[in-house]
């Protein structure tokens, strides 16, 4: 008698408590699903950068990088001009009339960027520690090295490092890029111009003999001129990351910036058409001596955004 | 305890209650707490209702009640809707009269109507589950006050056959984060009991435990990412109801129901008001941006893009309800293109996955991007 009695009022104390528990459940999803999300949107980020509410988007390009920026019939084309286009399309500026792209030179970059002529840099830009004191950084969207491109007189005489130093050849590079830095650690003499593209017209010129840069803006020069050029693989030993170069005030569009090329790479991750693979298909893929992918991108925001609900398989 | 004292004497004091009534018969033939508070009159000594002369009028009570209570329930099904949507119709114009009648005149009843459903069918099926399972909690309990607690009544009066409704409907609207939740309160309005499993405890133990680990097994997963993210609220949701729905079913102590009846009444019409003015503020029509500019094509550049609803569009022109407020009348020839929206509102709270399904969504809206999986935010959206 005794026994079930308190086994009924331990039910009956069981029972309030699983009514109670249930209904401070209930009311903390309701109240959970009417609060605004915790983590940030795109759309708040987009709301915090200084773009928001421009009509145009100005991005900043090479225009005599063959494969990665040039001009062909007065339209941008190249693998940076198609990443720049991917970004812009997801910050909501799709279709020429939204985009407005700015020719900076490789010396330009950082002022341009500094002084607001452009809102974004997409042109083989190295991502290094002293550059990220003046500007910020959201990538890589490519891992490059640096290599050295001779003319077919040299292709048997220019062959390493040690060569590079021999007097009697003038090696050229681009003036402010991380080669010509490279190349002075290597005690090797330079003549510096302002672009790479200058360097390949003095060695067809004959006025230099060899001219060194990233692998990527070299291929171009091959693809330029197939039958005049070869690239020779020497070690220099670091890798270059390009990475979309953003002014340094501006924090939140660096993190879409970040947040689009991490979206990429996780769509190429799954086995999905990615923008960079379509990029790098049409427009180096066919050049470079090895295949290359998408590398992951660095300090990447957790943001929501409206297709997060999306199936990923 | 005035409970314990009369169910001291009583010899089916140990026995569970037997479940909700959905058939006529008074709660106080089957429930081992059905005298009256303080009485220590055996429940033995009840006349059973069978054989009951007031069964006949109880009966006839209960009918005229349905009757009734079927007649308020068409009124509520044909009006609520109705006029939900007029109210809605005048929040969507902003107030002005002239655009809600520009709405009016553009916006079919049955698109209203439907409309109305697409978004209201989760508030309706939660005040309808949260109503049955309180019912059924207080019609099981509620016997020992003197007039019967209102949810235990319509309870009473409601068919079978809608409240299991009401639960397949919040079973496909609810999102899947929410969706253990109505174990408790299916046990609660049906008043089901483990012992309904298996008449070996034992047996009732290894098939309660079988089943609560594979549940767990199948959210391992998101549990897992729940706990890395540091979301305590969503493994509370998705780990502790179905513990609850194992004792939620039986009586309660009278001093509870007497707290539990007025309070949850009130909660659930306060949280109806408070769930829908979200409701009736979610727009009638899809969020649209057109992209407008002159004609020809040398203006490529002053395009303009119109973000807001197509109200209708004719030879002539195309009218927009501006999200922003204001009607534009844009004509069709400067129209260039058109893409469809999401709206911030539909952004998620949570990081979280069951298996490729996200938390957020309903069964029908997991099933449906499973349907059509790339979903594409167009920039102009932006």
């Amino acid at each position: 008698m005794s026994a079930s009695l308190s086994s009924f009022r331990w039910r009956s104390v069981a029972t309030t408590a699983a009514v109670a528990l249930t209904l401070l459940l209930g009311a903390a999803a309701g109240c959970d699903s009417r609060q605004e999300p915790d983590l940030p949107s795109v759309q708040e980020k987009l709301r915090e950068s200084h773009i928001w509410g421009q009509p145009v988007l100005r991005v900043g390009v090479a225009d005599d990088e063959p494969l990665m920026g040039e001009v062909r019939d007065g339209v941008h084309i190249g693998f940076d001009v198609e990443i720049a286009r991917y970004i812009a399309a997801s910050l909501g500026y799709e279709g020429e009339h939204r985009i407005e792209f700015v020719t900076v030179s490789t010396e330009d970059r950082i002022p341009a960027l500094q002084g607001g002529i452009v809102d974004l840099v997409v042109s083989s830009f190295s991502i290094t520690e002293d550059r990220k004191k003046q500007v910020s950084f959201a990538g890589p969207y490519f891992v490059t090295t640096q290599e050295v491109l001779v003319p077919n007189r040299h292709r048997s005489a220019i062959r390493t490092i040690e060569d590079l130093r021999n007097p009697q050849y003038k090696i050229c590079t681009s003036g402010g890029s991380t080669t010509e830095a490279e190349l002075e650690k290597h005690q090797v003499p330079t003549l510096v111009v302002k672009d790479v593209w200058d360097c390949v017209k003095g060695i067809r010129a004959g006025k230099y003999d060899a001219v060194s840069s990233d692998e990527t803006i070299l291929a171009g020069f091959v693809a330029r001129h197939p039958t005049e050029f070869e690239i020779v693989d020497m070690p220099f030993g670091t890798s270059e990351l390009l990475g979309v170069g953003v002014p340094i005030g501006d924090p939140a569009l660096r993190d879409l910036v970040a947040y689009f090329l991490d979206k990429s790479y996780q769509q190429g991750r799954n086995g999905e058409a990615s923008p960079w693979q379509t990029a790098y298909n049409r427009t180096l893929g066919p050049w470079l001596r090895s295949e290359k992918r998408q590398p992951q991108p660095l300090d990447v925001p957790k943001l929501v955004d409206f297709d997060d609900k999306a199936p990923r398989r | 305890m005035s409970t314990a004292a009369a169910t001291a004497e009583d010899p089916d004091a140990g026995r569970p209650p037997s479940p909700l009534p959905r058939t006529p018969v008074p709660p106080a033939a089957s429930s081992p707490s059905a005298t009256p508070a303080g009485s220590t009159t055996p429940a033995t000594h009840v006349v059973p209702a069978a054989a009951s002369p007031t069964r006949f009028d109880g009966d006839g009570d209960l009918a005229e009640r349905r009757a009734r209570a079927s007649q308020s329930f068409w009124t509520a099904v044909v009006g609520v809707p109705a006029i939900f949507s007029v109210l809605r119709l005048g929040i969507e114009a902003g107030g002005e009269l002239q655009t809600t009648l520009l709405l009016v005149a553009n916006v079919g009843p049955v698109n209203l109507l439907a409309g109305f459903l697409t978004t209201a069918a989760r508030l309706l099926s939660t005040v309808l589950v949260a109503v049955f399972a309180l019912g059924g909690v207080l019609a099981v309990s509620g016997h020992r006050m003197r007039r019967r607690p209102l949810f235990a009544r319509w309870a009473e009066i409601t068919p079978s056959w809608f409240v299991a409704a009401s639960f397949l409907m919040a079973l496909v609207t609810w999102p899947l984060l929410f969706l253990p939740l109505l174990l408790p309160t299916f046990a609660a309005a049906f008043q089901l009991r483990p012992e309904r499993l298996h008449e070996r405890p034992t047996v009732r133990a290894l098939v309660i435990v079988a089943a609560y680990a594979g549940y767990l097994w199948l959210l391992v997963p998101t549990l897992r990412d729940a706990w890395r993210q540091g979301e305590v609220l969503p493994i509370a949701l998705l780990v502790v109801p179905p513990v609850l729905a194992l004792f939620v079913a039986g009586p309660l102590p009278r001093v509870v129901i007497r707290l539990l009846a007025p309070v949850t009444q009130l909660a659930v019409l306060v949280v109806l008001v408070w769930a829908a003015l979200p409701v009736i503020s979610t727009p009638v029509l899809p969020l649209t941006v057109t992209t407008v500019g002159q004609p020809d094509a040398a203006s490529a550049g002053a395009a303009e893009e119109i973000r807001g609803h197509v109200v209708t569009t004719d030879d002539v022109n195309m009218v927009i309800l501006q999200e922003r407020g204001g009607v534009r009348y844009v004509p069709v020839e400067h129209v260039r293109g058109q893409v469809l929206c999401p709206s911030e509102e539909e952004l998620p709270r949570y990081r979280l996955r069951i298996h490729d399904f996200h938390v957020e969504d309903s069964l029908l809206e997991g099933l449906g991007r499973r349907v059509r999986p790339v979903h594409r935010v167009d920039a102009a959206c932006r």
